[in-house]
């Protein structure tokens, strides 16, 4: 953790095709270490896709991907050009905790086994400490008691809460939000923002791609507005929510927030 | 974990036991052996007394005991030709030469037979439960092999393992079993009963069950692959992008994560897979293995008894009921997360 970097994640001119449509097009970030960043916009706009194809969930068309300022990936026309051997690879991809909009927990194991399972099969980390530390974080997010149900038996909110727990239990350096809270009821939602919320003044790296602007409005220290694949605007909370520029910005700020 | 819960299925332990402690009443009631053979006309007794001092047997016992109710059937052969057979039932010896009882004592002594009671494991409906159940684990672990390669990205594999499927489920079973019992040591030149020791007795039917066992497996490999491939394909697609997201190999998302859940949807259709083989396992006949339908047509051929396959009948039921029940269980016990 010591090696000095300067972005945790940096992309250049990434782009990804689904067949003819073009679903990003030329997206340019770079994330620092600590930064909480939300991705706001209409749906379709490519963002889950963005957040999907840095963790290579999604294959990008073209495009470079840096992590701590090492080229993870280059590509281009849907071919690799560059990349960093495969033990590399999966080393910093483990930087990167994911938590979805459908939580994805795993139904046949219990909470704890859920938060315990990638430690232990993955870092081959000692069972007792994994399951102490699975405890804590637990804790931190709401749950010890439901250490031993099954996500079954849990409310969307709480699932969402503890897919937050195994995200966080393989310590990763940035965490990546792919609107955890859309499949939620509305009086869930709070629950889990709460935890986004302690979790983006630990000093958390985030990027989250969310519906909720108060929550934007709140933790983010940089908002991206996305639209058709691209980076329609971007800038400080206050300026995007107050005085956005784009007409993009505004008409779908202004249809939010009437609704 | 939490206890299993006994009040669920407290109904059905109520009724096991009850069943056990019936039969295990009309067992201890049930005559002996002694007491059935005491049983005979003065004459039968008289030759039977003979027999016991001297080697040569004029008279030939059958004696068929099934848990409750057992069997003897006594004949002699020569100057004093006489046949006399007996039922116990319920601490009574009924003459059974006749009518009702005649009926009863042939049920008794075609289901022991059948059942394969006294014999090895080579006969009856023990060959037909051993074929078919190391059928099924062989072809389940086959199967998953084969539809692990049909699902892989790699195109070799997966026209491989289609092209198998294609094959075991494209033709008969009956052929199959051919192939491997009379083709394949006539390329190779062997014979399955070399397998076996020349001085075991039973090596005939060792080698023709391992050369079942084998095409079996083989065959139902093909129709499992199917089975754990819709299962697996079954899964959430977000279970595999969980996995990978935590950093998770293919191999420990295929045997942690998404066999285990597949594994529960495939019990039904198992199942189902469980009772078609159990079936198909009468066509072992044709390499003169004694399974329940042989041995029940060989009933009927040399007695010509016609209802010899009604207590044939009965014990596959209860076969497959005594299977249904526990692939039940195993259902149950999966789905707890559920």
């Amino acid at each position: 953790m010591s090696e000095q970097y300067e972005y945790i994640l940096k992309t250049e001119h990434v782009s990804k095709r689904f067949g003819s449509l073009e679903v990003l097009k030329d997206i340019n970030l770079s994330v620092k270490k600590g930064e909480v960043i939300c991705i706001i916009g209409p749906s379709g706009a490519g963002k889950s896709t963005f957040l999907r194809s840095l963790n290579q969930l999604e294959k990008i068309t073209s495009g470079k991907i840096f992590i701590r300022d090492e080229l993870f990936l280059h590509r281009e026309n849907d071919h690799t050009v560059d990349k960093l051997p495969k033990e590399k690879q999966q080393e910093l991809l483990l930087e990167m905790g994911m938590v979805f909009q459908r939580f994805n927990l795993f139904p046949h194991k219990t909470v704890l086994q859920n938060v315990c399972e990638a430690p232990i099969v993955v870092k081959k980390e000692k069972k007792d400490a994994v399951e102490a530390r699975a405890r804590e974080l637990l804790e931190r997010v709401g749950l010890s008691e439901k250490a031993d149900e099954y996500p079954s038996r849990l409310s969307g909110g709480q699932q969402q809460r503890v897919a937050i727990a195994r995200a966080l239990a393989m310590n990763p350096e940035i965490m990546l939000f792919d609107e955890p809270t859309s499949a939620l009821d509305p009086e869930l939602v709070g629950d889990v923002l709460k935890v986004m919320k302690e979790l983006a003044q630990s000093g958390m790296t985030m990027l989250c791609v969310t519906h909720e602007m108060g929550f934007a409005r709140e933790v983010a220290d940089r908002v991206l507005f996305m639209a058709d694949g691209i980076i329609a605007e971007e800038g400080v909370p206050e300026e995007i929510f107050t005085n956005p520029k784009a007409e993009r910005t505004r008409n779908f700020l202004n249809a939010i927030l009437d609704a | 974990m939490k206890k299993p819960d006994l009040k669920k299925y407290s109904k059905q332990i109520i009724w096991i036991a009850v069943i056990a402690v019936v039969c295990i009443v009309l067992a201890v009631l049930k005559p002996g052996r002694e007491q059935l053979l005491s049983s005979t006309s003065p004459k039968m007794q008289k030759l039977i007394d003979e027999d016991k001092g001297s080697t040569r047997k004029r008279v030939t016992v059958t004696y068929n005991s099934l848990l409750i109710i057992n069997y003897v059937s006594l004949s002699s052969s020569g100057a004093n030709e006489m046949s006399e057979r007996y039922v116990g039932f319920l601490g009574k010896v009924y003459p059974a030469d006749a009518g009702a009882m005649k009926v009863v004592g042939q049920m008794v002594n075609y289901s022991y037979r059948m059942l394969g009671c006294g014999e090895n494991l080579m006969h009856g409906a023990k060959l037909t439960i051993l074929l078919t159940t190391l059928t099924v684990i062989f072809g389940l672990l086959l199967g998953t092999l084969l539809a692990l390669g049909k699902i892989s990205k790699k195109k070799i594999l997966s026209r491989i393992s289609g092209a198998y499927i294609f094959f075991f489920r494209g033709t008969p079973l009956l052929i199959q079993l051919f192939v491997v019992y009379f083709t394949v040591p006539g390329i190779f030149g062997f014979a399955w009963r070399d397998l076996f020791s020349s001085a075991d007795a039973e090596a005939v039917y060792k080698g023709a069950f391992t050369a079942a066992a084998i095409a079996f497996a083989l065959n139902s490999g093909a129709y499992c692959a199917e089975i754990v491939r819709s299962a697996i394909q079954s899964i959430d697609k977000g279970q595999f992008e969980a996995s990978k997201a935590l950093g998770m190999t293919y191999p420990q998302t295929m045997t942690r994560i998404i066999i285990p859940q597949s594994i529960r949807r495939m019990i039904p259709n198992v199942s189902n897979e469980f009772i078609m083989i159990l079936k198909d396992a009468s066509l072992v006949f044709a390499i003169s293995l004694m399974d329940i339908t042989t041995i029940s047509k060989n009933i009927m051929t040399s007695e010509g008894s016609y209802l010899v396959f009604i207590p044939a009948l009965v014990i596959y039921l209860l076969i497959t009921a005594f299977f249904g029940f526990i692939f039940d269980k195993i259902e149950k016990k999966f789905s707890v997360y559920e």
